[in-house]
This record gives structure tokens, sequence and C-alpha cells, in this order.
């Protein structure tokens, strides 16, 4: 605690000339009252006299510091006031007293003692008092004391500098794969501890509609630390040299507190960007398989748009040709010219997906070099290149480019570790000739090699799927309407979701169908809850209630997670079988679609929608009877 | 010399009053040199600037040392202040 702090300059009086200690007292009192954190001032007063009857507060050396602690008083503050002529304040030395103190403090705490212990330390120096004494402005009186605090107290001037800074104590990057939901509520929790904790935090998000807040190199330069929250790669050479901590965005969500705690704390490890492998070096502590998991949702999260927006042209398409009344054969979709269009930019789009995915597995694994190996891959995967037949023959699809993406930045990792033995004089070549030129060959003999395994086991589970009977066919919906809702937008979900958009490519629209049914219903089982058993959810929950109705019609299931986050054991288990239900329902109705995303704006186009609505209203009027019967009730409505 | 450490009792810890007594009571004692010791500052038991400055809370441990005349009495003096809690 500074005295300049506590010191205003509407509390400090230079050359007053009282004449007797009761007139200094009053006029000090009636600074205090100025510098405005005396509440009651009779009061206040009534606490001065009691202490100066204990004994006088003149210490000698011309100093006396009057001081109370009372409740009349709302914060610690200081008056001071200098008398160049003296006033006899009953000094145990019998000097008069020409340096006058006034200190009021709380009733609670040792304040008092320790703005005492300061005064006093500063106040032993004899050139700073008769520089106070002879101070021509307050702000010279300030100044005085302020540079003695400096110099008495080295230690705080470092740490006011500090608090001095504009800049942030702690940084936050936020990603998830889809950057709809995750993202926003890691950021907005992290945000919220900080001001709870009163540490100044900086959240950049990293979501669908690209970078926002960005760190500043300066937010970079000044700041404590960085948390990363992210379940996907992010631009990380930004941070060589600071403290960093890489986690999951979930832990961005679940335990803000906490990762704010180590970044202030100095826990957490530096960080050392290598250039070449964007996380690998943030990501000791992470294990394989969750190294493994954001390379993947890293190719996802690119490939998503892709799949949308070439989805619902080829949505588009096929409804015009249903309105204009085509016939539904193989070249339903392109009868019309304008549906043609729609059709022909959507399967340009679609055609990108897989390359894509793979392109941005390899680059989130290697870094640039990667990108070329993933992204040649996935397209050789696409084709279903091989050694007899290079332009291509069954094409080994998503399961071909997944490989491609992990074994290809993998395989990159390693030539660019063999490449650290060639001579450094080579190093200029390396990034834009040897890097490209030898991974094309290695990726291409790879795919070529490994395509006909592939192309057998995708066609296999295709095959496998297109024989089942329609009995199987419900439990497969089930089982994927299920894994939708499981994790709502982890692992589980985003699993069942690519099966599903790779159904697409292979024919298996009812899939499809079915895995975005069970999408949307944990969104709209939780809303209808809310709706109409208010008094299983607290009243934020009820708030919210309603945006699930959008989230869930638009299958943006993510819009679930803050409710069974809250909740899990009872919230998840209500879902699943609300959405099982759903996915069995849509797969027993044979509904289909074709677009892998939209929830009710592509229902023009889901085969057999009226049945598909009763598999969605089921299923979610299930998932909210079984939050009915497990959530407790809340009394307090 | 002769030493001895006490623990701070009273509530307020060696706030102005209590230094004003211990610094009128060991002027008593003018051969003899009172110093306390509190963590790594030092106070002469007669200063009671010195003693604020130290910032003395309850429960501080305080290490009383006495040199000069009359050193036992003196510091049988200062101690029994800060037992007594300086009356408060």
């Amino acid at each position: 605690m500074r005295i300049v702090d506590l010191l205003s300059k509407e509390s400090i009086l230079l050359n007053g000339a009282p004449k007797t200690k009761s007139e200094a007292i009053d006029m000090l009192i009636d600074l205090q009252v100025k510098g405005g954190r005396i509440a009651d001032k009779a009061e206040y007063k009534k606490g001065i006299l009691a202490r100066e009857t204990m004994g006088s507060t003149a210490v000698g050396e011309g100093i006396a510091i009057p001081h109370a602690k009372s409740s009349s008083v709302t914060g610690p503050s200081l008056a001071a006031m200098t008398v160049p002529g003296g006033v006899d304040y009953e000094s145990l030395d019998g000097e008069p007293s020409n340096l006058l103190f006034m200190i009021a403090a709380p009733n609670d705490g040792d304040v008092h003692l320790e703005v005492l212990s300061r005064l006093m330390t500063i106040l032993m120096d004899e050139d700073f008092r008769a520089k106070l004494l002879s101070a021509k402005s307050k702000e010279e009186f300030v100044d005085v004391i302020d540079n003695m605090e400096k110099e008495k107290f080295p230690d705080e001037v470092q740490s006011a500098a500090e608090n001095d800074n504009k800049g942030y104590r702690v940084l936050a990057v936020t990603a998830c794969p889809t950057g709809i939901a995750h993202t926003y509520m890691a950021a907005e929790a992290l945000e919220k501890a900080g001001k709870k904790m009163g540490i100044t935090i900086k959240v950049e998000t990293n979501g669908s509609g690209g970078a926002k807040n960005i760190l500043t190199k300066e937010d970079i330069e000044n700041c404590d630390g960085i948390i990363v929250a992210a379940d996907k790669s992010v631009e990380m050479s930004r941070f060589d040299g600071k403290k960093v901590i890489s986690t999951k965005v979930s832990d961005g969500i679940k335990k803000p507190e906490e990762l704010i705690e180590n970044i202030v704390s100095g826990n957490a490890p530096v960080y050392h960007h290598t250039g070449a492998v964007a996380e690998d070096s943030s990501a000791d502590n992470e294990s394989f398989g969750r190294k493994l998991y954001k390379h993947l949702m890293n190719g996802v999260s690119n490939m998503l748009p892709f799949t949308v927006a070439g989805g619902i042209f080829i949505a588009l398409a096929f409804l015009i040709d249903t309105i204009a009344g085509a016939p539904q054969d193989s070249n339903f979709g392109m009868y019309t010219s304008a549906a043609a269009f729609f059709k022909t930019i959507g399967n340009v789009a679609f055609n990108f997906m897989i390359p894509v995915l793979a392109g941005y597995i390899g680059m989130s694994i290697a870094d640039r070099p990667g990108f070329l190996v993933g992204l040649v891959g996935g397209s050789l995967a696409a084709t279903g290149s091989t050694f007899t037949a290079v332009a291509g023959d069954i094409p080994s699809g998503f399961l071909g480019a997944l490989f491609a993406g992990f074994v290809g930045g993998y395989l990159m990792l390693g030539l660019e570790k063999l490449c650290d033995r060639m001579p450094k004089s080579l190093n200029g070549i390396k990034p834009v000739l040897i890097y490209p030129l030898a991974g094309l060959g290695i990726i291409a003999v790879v795919m070529c090699a490994v395509n006909p395994f592939m192309g057998i086991i995708n066609t296999a589970v295709s095959d496998f799927l297109n024989h089942m009977g329609s009995s199987s066919k419900v439990v497969l919906g089930c089982i994927l309407g299920a894994m939708m809702s499981i994790d709502m937008g982890g692992p589980f979900n985003k699993a069942a979701y690519v099966f599903g958009t790779a159904a697409i490519t292979t024919g298996g629209y009812d899939i499809m169908a079915a895995v975005m049914v069970g999408g949307m219903v944990p969104p709209i089982a939780i809303a209808l809850s809310t709706t109409f058993f208010k008094s299983r959810w607290t009243e934020e929950e009820r708030k919210n209630g309603p945006v699930n109705y959008i989230m869930g019609l638009s299958f943006i299931t993510e819009g679930a997670i803050p409710y069974a986050a809250a909740d899990p054991v009872r919230v998840i288990p209500s879902c699943m079988v609300g959405a099982a239900v759903a996915g069995g329902l849509s797969m027993l109705f044979n509904c289909t679609l074709m677009a892998p995303h939209g929830g009710i704006f592509v229902f023009a186009v889901v085969g057999n929608w009226a049945m598909y609505l009763v598999a969605l209203a089921a299923g979610s009027i299930i998932g909210m009877l079984m939050l009915a019967v497990l959530k407790k009730k809340n009394n307090k409505i | 010399m002769v030493s001895k450490t006490v623990t701070v009792t009273n509530e307020q810890g060696i706030h102005m009053r209590p230094a004003g007594v211990l610094a009128a009571e060991m002027k008593k004692f003018p051969g003899c040199t009172v110093t306390l010791k509190v963590g790594e500052k030092t106070a002469k038991a007669t200063a009671i600037m010195q003693l604020m400055a130290a910032g003395i809370k309850c429960g501080s441990v305080v290490e009383i040392t006495a040199d000069g005349e009359n050193e036992q009495a003196a510091l049988d003096k200062a101690v029994e202040l800060f037992e007594s809690g300086f009356g408060e």
C-alpha cells in the first residue's frame, strides 16, 4: 500500500497555521473529509480524540501522526498538513510539531499499522522532512513522497510499473474443430474467470468466422503467459519464448480458473517454437492419442465448409428438379439447367472434401511440407490410383484420405529429420525443392501401394451397410444417433458425422439422415424440457432454453453442451436415448438426406420428410421425458 | 549483553501508543541500549519512530537485546511490557 495512493491532493494543506492542537485536529479532519473516505465526521473525530487522550501522537522530530480506526471510515486514507510556524501538539520531547499526517483506517485489518510503519520509515530521513516542509505546491509535496517511496521500497516500483502497464496479464486462444460453440464458450468462461480473479485477460477466438480479437505483438510481449485451449492447430510461432499452456478446449470451459492460476503463478513451461513442427514441441505433455485427435480435427474442421456449402448446393439442385417435376432417374439433379448449375458447382466443392481433409491433417502434423503430401495423397485416395491403374480405380475415399494425411504427415517429419544431415548450404532449397519433390514421390508410391487395400475395406464397409437388412439398419441408426449425442462435437460425434458424410459420397443417404436427426435431438430435447419442465433447471438454464430450439433445428448439437457439462450423468444419457430413437426411426422410415448439414433448412430435400419430422419429434420428446425423470426437481423456481 | 525473545500479544500490534509507552520506559535506563529485532528490521526501543517503522504486528516474534548498565533490569522491564500487552 503506497502512501501516494492514500493521499489525495484535496487532503493536503501546505503552510497551515493552527494555533492549538485542537484547531490542528479540526483542520486535519476537514482535509480527511475532503478526501471522501469519511462517512461520519463526528464519529471519526471521536476516535481521533479518544486516541489523543491516551497520549499524544506527536512522536518527536516535529512529526505528529494522529490516527483512528473507525467504522465511520470507508477506506484507508491520509491527510497531510505542513505548519512552518509549528504548533504545540503536546509532543513527548516538548518541541512544536510542523509536519502533521492524519490516518483514517477502517475497523478491520492492519492497514493503520502498515501505513504508520511506512510513514515512519520514510519520515526518519531528515532531508526528506525538509523537502516536504519546503514544498511549494501539493504536486511537489506528493512528488517528494513518491520519489522517497520509490527509493525506500524499490521492489514495489517494479510491480507498480507492471500494474500501470495497460497490457493484459494473461492471454488465451480458443479454437475447436467446428468453431461454432466450444470456441466461444471457452472464451467466455476464461474472461469470466479472469474478471472474478481480478486478472486482466484477452482471449482470441479462432472460430469458423476466422480469428477474432487477435492478439497483437504488443499483447504477447507484455503478458505473463498464454493459454492455448484448442482442439485444432493454432498459429504458435508468435508465442516463442513465452510461457504457454496447451490444453483441450473443454478445459477452457471446465477449469478456466485453474488455467489462469497456472499462468499467473509462473508454473507454465516456456514454449520454444521449432519452425517446422507446429505443435509437437508445445505438446510434450499431450498424449499421442490426443495429438492424433487434434490433427484429425484440423482436417475435419477445414473440410466442413466444403461439405456444408457443396452439400446444400447439391440439395438445392435436387429441390429444383423436384419442383420442376424431373424424373427421379440417374440424371436427377441435372435435369434442368438451374439444377445442373447447382449440382455441378456443389460437386466441385464436394470433390475438394477428401483432399482437404488429408491435406490439413498433413499440415497439422508437418506444417507446410505436410500440406502437399496430404493434399496430393488425399486426391490420390479420391481417384483410387494404383500402380496398374494410375488414372484411378477403386476410390479409397475418406479412409484412404485419413491414411494419406497421417502417414504423409509423419513421413514428412521423418524426411525433415533425415535432411538435417545434409549440408547447410542446401538449407535454402530444402523447403522449395527437396521436401516437395521427395514428399510427392513418396506419397505417390505409398498411395498407389495402399489404395487397392483401402479400396477393398471401403467397399466392404459400404457393401456391408448396403446388404444390411432393415432390422439391422435400424440398429445402425440407433448407434449413429447415440454417437452423435454422447459428446456433442467430440470424437464420437465427429466419427459418426464423418461416417455419415462419407456415406453420402457412396449413396448412403439414409445414414446421413439418421446422423443428422441424432445430432438435432439433444438441443431440442433440452429446449423442450426447459419449456415444459421448468423446475428441473436453473434460472439461467431456463433463459437460454429457447436458443436451443434454433440450435437444434439448425443441427448445431453443440448447443446442448452447457447443459450436459453442468449435469453430464443425467443429461447425456437422456440425449443419447432420444437421439438413438430418432436415428433408429429415421432408418425405419427409410428417410434419406443428401446434404450433410443444414437441419430444418434442408428438410425440403429429405426423403420421406414427414416421417423424418416424426422421428425428430419422437426422439426429442423421449429425451425431454428422460430428462424430466432423471433430473431432480428444484423447488426454488 | 542479555537478550530474550517474546511474542507480541496485543491485538493491534506495536502501534503508536505501546511504542510510546515502551520508549518512555526505556528512557529510564539511560546507560543501557535496548534494541528490538523483528525479522530483518531492528529498532532502538527508545525511538518511537524506529519502533513504528518496524511495523510490529500481533503475533510477531521479537528479540529484545539490552546492553549496558542495568541491562538485566531494562530487559526485564521490556519483557514485562510485551507480556502484559502494554496494558491493552
